[in-house]
This record gives C-alpha cells, structure tokens and sequence, in this order.
C-alpha cells in the first residue's frame, strides 16, 4: 500500500486538549545532515536522493543504532517549494536508473518517496511503517512523535530534503504556464513574489506600533553570525559572509518592505532524524532529547493574504497550545527556534509565544537588545534560514544539538538549555514541537 | 578615463556561478588606471572582502540598485557594467546610464587584450 500523507487527526489542532498524552515519552536522539549546494550539479551522487540516504544513514550513525532496529520512516515527499523540474527538459534516465527505480522518474531527483528510499536502502529491513507529512520538517516531526507515541513505530526516521535546480526559483512548474485553476493564479499567475503577503502584515505591523525596517537590523546580523556557526549550513559551507546592518538595510527591496536579505537563499540539502520512544532512547549513544508536545495550526485566512490581525490571533492561539500541551509557561523557555524564512514573520511567532514576556508590537525593540546565543535571551540560535539556507530544518536541528549539548560554537552560554520551542512555517498553518533536557 | 562596474555571481571567476572574466583580467584594468568596483546582490561587506581576498584595490562596492550612486561619485569619460542578468544587471546598468556588456562581450574587449611581452 502506498505511503499515505497524515491524517488530520495525528496533528493537535485544537486548544483545549489538554497535555499532550505522549509528553516526555518520545525522544529525538540521532541527527544526519548531508552537506549543502547552491543548486544540482547534475550528478547522482549530489542528487536530492542520494543526500537523502546521506542524511539518514548518518542520523542512524549518530544515534547508535543498527539499521535493522529501525522500523518507521516518515518524510516530505515534496523537496521543493520553487524549483519544479522544467516540462521541456529530459528527465536524466543515466541518473534516474543509477538508483533502484520508482515507477516515478522523479523520484530521487525533484520528490522523494518512501518507497525509493526503501528501494535505496536495502539495511532498512525492517521498516513497516511509513507516512508523509506536508511541507515542512516542522510537519514531519508532529507526525514522528505522535506515530511513536501511538505505538505506531518505535524507532523512526524523519527526513526532509530539498532540491534547487537552474534558473529562478517559484518561475518554474505551473508558474510558467498561461493559467492556473483556482486562486492560485492570483497569487502565483499574476501577484507579487512570495513575500509580499509577509511584507503587507509586517508594513501594517510597523504602521500600528510604529516600528520600522532598520529595526530588523540586529536580528539579521545575529542570525548570520548563529548561521556561521552552524557546520552543516549553506553560508559556513560555501560562503562564509557576515551581514551587517549596512548591507541590509542598503539591499533592494524585493517586494518593499522586503528586501533582498529578508528572503533566505534557496539551496540543496537534507536533514534527517532518529526518534524512538524514551525508554529505548536511554541506550543510544546520544543523549535522549525528550518531546514534550506537539501542537499545530490549521488556520486558513479569510481572504488570500492574511492580515495583520489574523496573523496576531492565531499566532497568539499558536502559543497557548503550544504550552498547554507541554505544560508549561513562556517563563520556562531557554530559548526559541521559530521559523524565519521569510524574516519579517520571525517577530510574529516570538510574540505569539510570549517570549520572555514580549508582547505584540514589542519584538523589534527586543531585537535592540542582547539576543545572542551568550546573552540571556538568545533569539534564533540556531541562525535559522537566514542563517544556514533555505531549509527549514535548522531550527529543529539546533533544538536537538543545543539541549544534548553539542551545538559546538554555536552553543548558548547565557542561559541553560532545558526547554526549547522550534517550528513553522507560517503564522497561519504551521507545526511545532517542544524539546526537552528532560522527560518531565 | 573608463569605469568598470562588475557583478559578481555569473561575471567573474569567483562568482557562483563562475564567470568568464579572471581576476587577473580584472587587475590588468586596474593596472591600466581604469577605475573598478562591484555592483552585486551580494552584501556590500562581502564585495569587499572578494577584493581584499585577491588583493585587488577597487574604487567602489554597490547594491544593483544603487548603481547610478557610482556614476554620481566618479568622474569619468564612459561608464560600463559587466553583468549576466536582463533584468539585474542590463536593466540598472541602462537606468543608471550605463553602458552594458555581457560577461563575454567584456572579455573581448581590448582592454584584456593580453599585452605583448615584447612590449616589456
């Protein structure tokens, strides 16, 4: 049977819930990166697959487990959001059956499937269960822990991987045809980039609280420095460039106020973790990081783009079931990995969450302060895809390295890394996970 | 006297993607008296740092956008820009008044005619 996206009913939607049924019994364990590109060099070996398999046998590697003890594989079978495969160009059969083949030529070259990875990865023998989650790492990992936690699988997988290919990302697939069904061709057809939803609430954001662009300044600085220090990442790999305030605030608007530095750079690259329940976790080789909730939102906007007040709304609702699942307060944080591909929504899930008690219209002023990893309120340590690429992965993964204790130059010192709270994508619709040092 | 505004990535050699322009070509330029800089979507800080990397001493570092800055600040008698983008590079360049070259039609210039050792 075909692996099957999640259902609705393994994600927690809803407040009201109470705490999480599964809290402190699911732990991350093994993290597996592959390395990094700017795009596809066309070759097998630096395929989206092939980097797949990369970071799974290395998240594998790094928890300590034999291949055989896996038993469930969940992953994004989508690896891009921009970079379709062009409908003119041939499809590279040399590459495509340079691997077991899927009926799919896709497959390990633009998508992912489980049914690839499997035919890939012959150690895998004993994997009876698998499942997409949509979109994001963030999503994935919702439906990891709640598959542990269901006894679903006991020793899982969860992958995320992106392809970039030639040309200019979100031109490509049915952007370049002459229509679209639906309104997505208001949108994708005939809208403005990408951003522009974002840059419209984050316009009105400063309009309302009397904010400006500059004010970001810190943040992305601070988010570049955490980026080059993260090994795995796109600009400590392949460029090793700070950013100041002076290059940002003199980039050129992308869809104004957007610039050119508020949009991460998409790049190729897969990220991979092993998660089981806690109990087996006590015999790996890295220290368990514990699962204290899972909470998701399901929002859908009331017209195209959401406005401001939505935004504030849900990302507030976002907040409190975040820890009503978790059992906690905003006051037991050590740090925050929310999501910030584009940048200028980063302040709308800090806010959201209450973080170190901000509240709405507060998050630029907190950037003027200390955020940085060795201060007391460390903001995106894990540089985000600001700092690393857009991947989508990094916060996540820096969540698992800081509270095990081995985020190396990029480790917190300012505070002690206990808690911690990662994900997204979006204000409305996205998908978060609270870590633990600890099970309870 | 002439100005050369180079983009980075898709122009030069140490753009990603490479170029077709060396940095050797760049440094012959410079060794004629043109006056050179960068004007790339790469942060102005690491525009710099591409040219202290190579020992290149430049005149100038710009966003694409702020090309016509350039013009504004320095005297010349023409004014190019070397780039790989339509709507990038040829567009600004032409906005700022410019002129424009595609990376291969700068590198038959015969400004990076090599010299004849004889010459020496």
């Amino acid at each position: 049977m075909a692996t099957q996206l999640a259902p609705e009913s393994m994600y927690r939607n809803d407040e009201g819930m109470g705490i999480w049924e599964h809290r402190g019994k699911v732990a991350a364990v093994g993290v597996g990166h592959s390395p990094t590109a700017r795009r596809w060099d066309g070759k097998a070996e630096t395929s989206v697959g092939a980097w797949s398999i990369l970071a799974l046998r290395r998240a594998i590697e790094d928890a300590g487990v034999s291949p055989d003890q896996v038993d469930g594989l969940v992953i994004v079978p989508v690896t891009t959001t921009g970079a379709f495969w062009p409908e003119d160009t041939p499809v590279p059969m040399d590459i495509v059956n340079s691997f077991n083949r899927t009926g799919d030529p896709l497959d390990g070259i633009a998508q992912l499937s489980s049914e690839w990875l499997l035919n890939n990865m012959p150690e895998l023998t004993n994997v009876n269960f698998t499942m997409y989650g949509a979109g994001c790492m963030s999503n994935a990992l919702n439906v990891a822990s709640q598959a542990i936690g269901d006894g679903l699988t006991h020793t899982c997988l969860v992958l995320k991987a992106w392809h970039n290919l030639e040309g200019r990302y979100y031109q490509s697939g049915a952007n370049a045809h002459d229509a679209i069904p639906g309104t997505a061709a208001l949108k994708s057809l005939w809208g403005a980039p990408a951003c522009y939803g974002t840059a419209l609430q984050f316009a009105e954001y400063c309009r309302k609280y009397g904010k400006t662009h500059d004010m970001m300044a810190p943040f992305m600085t601070n988010s570049r420095r955490n980026g080059l220090m993260f090994p795995e990442g796109y600009w400590a790999q392949h460029r090793p460039e700070e950013l100041t305030a002076e290059d940002y605030e003199y980039a050129r608007w992308i869809a104004k106020p957007a610039n050119l530095f508020d949009n991460d750079i998409p790049i190729m690259m897969a990220g991979a973790y092993l998660f089981t329940t806690a109990e087996r976790a006590q015999d790996m080789k890295q220290k368990p990081v514990y699962i204290l909730n899972h909470a998701s939102s399901n929002a859908m906007p009331r017209s195209l783009t959401p406005t401001l007040d939505e935004v504030e709304a849900e990302t507030a609702k976002t907040g409190r079931k975040i820890y009503e699942g978790a059992g906690i307060t905003a006051a037991d944080l050590s740090f925050e990995n929310m999501y910030d591909g584009f940048t200028e929504f980063h302040q709308f899930h800090i806010e959201g969450l209450g973080y170190r008690g901000i509240k709405f219209g507060e998050a630029l002023d907190f950037y003027q302060t200390d955020i940085s990893i060795e201060g007391p309120n460390p903001v995106s340590p894990s540089g985000g895809n600001i700092g690393s690429g857009r991947s989508r992965v990094w916060l996540h993964t820096d969540s698992i390295q800081q509270l095990q204790g081995r985020a190396g130059a990029r480790q917190v010192t300012g505070v002690k890394p206990e808690i911690a709270v990662s994900g997204g994508p979006m204000p409305l619709g996205g998908n978060y996970t609270v870590w633990s040092a600890t099970p309870d | 006297m002439i100005l050369i505004s180079f983009d980075i990535d898709g122009t030069l050699e140490v753009g990603d993607p490479p170029g077709v322009l060396t940095m050797d070509m760049v440094r012959m330029v410079v060794g004629d008296g043109f006056l050179i800089g960068s004007c790339s979507d790469r942060p102005m800080s690491a525009q710099r740092a591409i040219w202290e990397a190579h020992d290149i001493p430049y005149d100038f570092v710009i966003p694409k956008h702020m090309l016509a800055d350039v013009k504004a600040k320095f005297e010349a008698d023409r004014y190019f820009h070397v780039g790989d983008r339509e709507d990038l590079d040829k567009k600004y360049a032409l906005e700022a008044g410019f002129e424009f070259l595609w990376p291969d039609e700068a590198a038959a210039m015969p400004w990076f005619a090599t010299k004849d050792s004889s010459d020496a």
